[in-house]
């Protein structure tokens, strides 16, 4: 009897569960718009320094009904192997999702699974961004899945106190000027660093692979060609450019740092490397970087209006509309909100990064804000002149794995001093094969 | 228990009179299968969260299977074929050993040597248990980012005290064996106070008695760990080297947090077989050949299972496997591998508590063992 009861109640318990698992499955799917009587809760997943918070609050007190959920994930990185694992999935994706110029490539393979934002109304403020970032966020078959929130125009920072001790000039517009102005190169940017060395013995740059990144970023077709075929093996131009990295590196320009770790930022403060390539976003980077150091506006970083090898983008994101989202209408006007010229102007100062709408760089340029950290630098007005002339290059969808399962390998064996040019593009054209033509 | 054993006997003669009644019959229903019911919750547990993705990894790794563009041609066993010939693939496989030698074996020797300490008369016993288990609770991600901070080569605490000394710095990122060291270092942080907690509780079932009466036949006290103590925790030790083969076959955690930017560092130096996986499914997106390094895993952790599992039983067998009763001849027959993977790890647990009943009714059974031994 009492055994019997028994499995009655655990009968009834196992019924209970499964009830409320099945029940949890299921979930309204309106999409009418939110108002005081309907909420609407829209999730947003951001990565790094997106400098979101006070604009989701302003959002939210502008439309009542609408609740925004955030998550902010620390890095590109992760963001992508969310973002991928998700789409795997088929569920867990946020409303608004926000995607790196990196591993767009991937993205626009499966495209169809992100809302085309010409449903929403996209056409009609296309002329909002640079033409080349809303192209980018546009698929083959025409359809938008991104608006551009910020990008990666490239300057070079320098450390003013390093260049003092090697006899350079430090004001910004003589360091310009020192690389060679609108006509920088390479060259130049090499024999400077040897210069350097020879006077202080210390490094000239961190370590090769940002140097690599900026170099193919600038080129007209990087990874892939614009048709989509893989642009390595064979790459006359490429690699010219890779045995002149490796030239300054086998002369001990290279500090060996640990990319994104920089020994926790002590590696700014410690006179480690005198440059960085800093794109617009990097400065955000630097800073945080510096704070974890303990270093401040005297550790003497300052950033100039120049590049070796003319106008360079590195990096940028995007906010995209997954189909999954249960309120998609909703979720396109907050993405198309957030990535209006007005709030542009906020993120930027929040985050430390370079809008990609005309109307908001030129308010930054207006506004003129010094950026304190990096000697009270006018960012706006140097990563608006280092915009001029960037040119969108077609990212594959191997371009993220490419870049760092493929030459950071290879540049690391420069680095470390454990290879030649020679062997390390042969490295890295082998770790090509392995890893994406015979993936 | 009770009541299973009470019910046929009120049942039986009733059955043997008159046809069973519905009710009757409910309860020799009840009796015959309510003990599968109990059970039930875990097969039904693991059938579903266990059994059924093994199932379905094995079918995934039989396709061409892209993480975001889903299911595509059958390959049959092709991707099994590419696995086994990549280069990756066994570079992985000998960084998993050697991590897994480089933090097994001192484990293991630490953490019985601090069992033996810890199995003395001490004061605050309690406290220092306690103090050894404590890096068990710390979680493995903050233990890693310490460790990292430390073995950082240009910056970390341990290459600027080697540096003060006037030794090169050690390259314990770049380098193949000294990040494997740094990683073991890591596991074994973590670990060594477990295994010594569990070790030392099969320690202190060893009746005291024997202790006594070896040390009055003239045994030193290393002479007793090594003829009583060492003997006696047998199937407990065998438990604690198979828990540390699995969990060390499927490093993940450490390495992957060594160096967070890469999977298992730029020269995939300290790439472990399970962060080969994560990197193949989730940056390289090619879900068949992840599916496929899952399954090898698998096999090769049943291998290893296996080995485990011939080892163990000889020691079992030359040791005090003779006087203990909990060995039925059956499962020594033609076991398929299938069970021999599963018991070692079932099977060996039983001793640790059965050790615990030894001061009621072993005494004289284990008592009598080692006096024979120190006879021959």
């Amino acid at each position: 009897m009492i055994l019997s009861r028994r499995t009655r109640m655990i009968t009834a318990l196992t019924g209970t569960v499964t009830l409320a698992l099945v029940a949890t499955g299921c979930g309204s799917n309106s999409d009418e718009p939110a108002s005081a009587e309907n909420p609407v809760e829209l999730t947003v997943t951001t990565f790094g320094n997106f400098g979101y918070d006070d604009l989701y609050a302003e959002y939210e007190e502008a439309n009542p009904g609408v609740t925004i959920e955030a998550t902010n994930i620390d890095g590109s990185a992760n963001a992508r192997t969310d973002a991928f694992t998700k789409l795997a999935a088929g569920s867990g994706l946020s409303d608004v999702v926000a995607v790196e110029e990196g591993w767009l490539g991937s993205i626009m393979e499966v495209s169809d699974q992100f809302v085309d934002l010409n449903e929403h109304g996209a056409q009609d403020i296309k002329a909002n961004w640079v033409d080349w970032k809303f192209e980018q966020g546009t698929d083959p078959d025409g359809r938008v899945i991104g608006y551009g929130t910020d990008i990666g125009p490239q300057a070079l920072c320098f450390n003013q106190d390093l260049f003092e001790e090697a006899g350079f000039p430090t004001d910004r517009e003589e360091v310009a000027e020192l690389f060679g102005g609108d006509d920088a190169t390479w060259e130049t940017y090499f024999d400077l660093g040897r210069q350097y060395h020879e006077a202080t013995g210390k490094a000239w740059y961190d370590q090769s692979s940002f140097v690599w990144n900026s170099m193919v970023n600038q080129m007209e077709e990087g990874y892939y060609t614009t048709d989509g075929e893989l642009n390595v093996e064979g790459n006359e131009a490429m690699r010219a450019k890779f045995d002149l990295l490796a030239a300054g590196t086998a002369d001990g320009l290279s500090a060996n740092q640990k990319q994104f770790d920089w020994g926790k930022g002590k590696a700014f403060v410690d006179g480690s490397f005198a440059v960085h390539v800093c794109p617009a976003w990097m400065l955000g980077t630097i800073k945080e970087q510096l704070e974890s150091a303990g270093g401040g506006p005297e550790s003497g970083w300052d950033v100039a209006d120049v590049f070796p090898g003319g106008a360079s983008n590195w990096g940028g994101a995007f906010l995209s509309v997954p189909e999954s989202s249960e309120h998609p209408a909703e979720a396109a006007k907050l993405a198309a909100w957030l990535t209006a010229p007005e709030q542009q102007v906020k993120q930027s100062a929040a985050a430390n990064n370079f809008p990609s709408t005309l109307e908001a760089q030129q308010k930054i340029v207006e506004d003129a804000v010094p950026n304190e950290l990096f000697n009270d630098a006018p960012y706006g007005a140097i990563f608006a002149s280092r915009a001029e002339g960037v040119v969108a290059q077609f990212k594959g969808p191997h371009d993220s794995v490419i870049q760092e399962s493929v030459f950071a390998p290879a540049l690391n064996m420069l680095d470390t001093g454990t290879g030649t040019a020679d062997e390390a593009w042969d490295e890295a054209v082998k770790l090509l094969n392995d890893l994406v033509v015979n993936n | 228990m009770t009541t299973t054993l009470n019910r046929p006997a009120a049942g039986n003669p009733a059955a043997r009179k008159t046809a069973p009644t519905f009710r009757q019959r409910l309860n020799i229903l009840d009796v015959k299968a309510s003990p599968y019911l109990y059970i039930a919750p875990f097969f039904v547990l693991f059938g579903l969260v266990g059994l059924f993705p093994l199932g379905y990894t094995f079918v995934v790794s039989l396709f061409d299977w892209h993480l975001l563009k889903g299911q595509g041609e059958f390959v049959g066993l092709r991707n099994f074929g590419e696995v086994l010939q990549d280069r990756f693939f066994w570079n992985s496989l000998f960084n998993t050993v050697s991590i897994f030698l480089l933090s097994t074996i001192p484990q293991l020797v630490v953490a019985t040597a601090i069992a033996a300490v810890l199995d003395q008369n001490l004061r605050a016993k309690t406290f220092w248990r306690m103090s050894i288990l404590l890096p068990y609770i710390v979680t493995p991600v903050a233990v890693a980012l310490i460790f990292t901070n430390m073995f950082g080569e240009q910056y970390g605490l341990i290459n600027n005290i080697l540096a003060s000394f006037g030794v090169d710095r050690v390259m314990w990122l770049n380098e193949t064996l000294p990040s494997h060291i740094a990683i073991a270092t890591m596991v074994n942080w973590r670990w060594t106070g477990y295994n010594a907690l569990i070790l030392l509780a099969a320690m202190q079932a060893v009746p005291r008695d024997i202790y006594e009466s070896a040390a009055i036949d003239g045994a030193g006290p290393f002479r007793r760990f090594f003829n009583i103590t060492l003997p006696s925790i047998r199937p407990t030790m065998i438990f604690v080297v198979i828990t540390a083969t699995i969990g060390g076959l499927q490093i993940f955690t450490e390495p992957k947090l060594y160096d967070p930017r890469t999977a298992g560092g730029t020269a995939r130096q300290f790439q472990t077989t399970v962060l080969y996986l994560w990197e193949m499914a989730f940056q390289r997106q090619n879900f068949g050949k992840a599916a496929t390094i899952a399954w090898l895993l698998f096999l090769i952790i049943v291998l290893f299972g296996l080995v485990n599992w011939l080892i163990s039983r000889r020691i079992a067998t030359t040791g005090d496997g003779r006087s203990r009763r909990h060995r039925p001849g059956g499962w020594r027959g033609k076991s398929s591998a299938a069970p021999a993977v599963v018991l070692p790890a079932i099977g060996s647990q039983p001793p640790a508590p059965s050790r615990e009943q030894e001061p009621s009714d072993g005494q004289t059974d284990t008592a009598g063992n080692p006096t024979t031994r120190r006879g021959q």
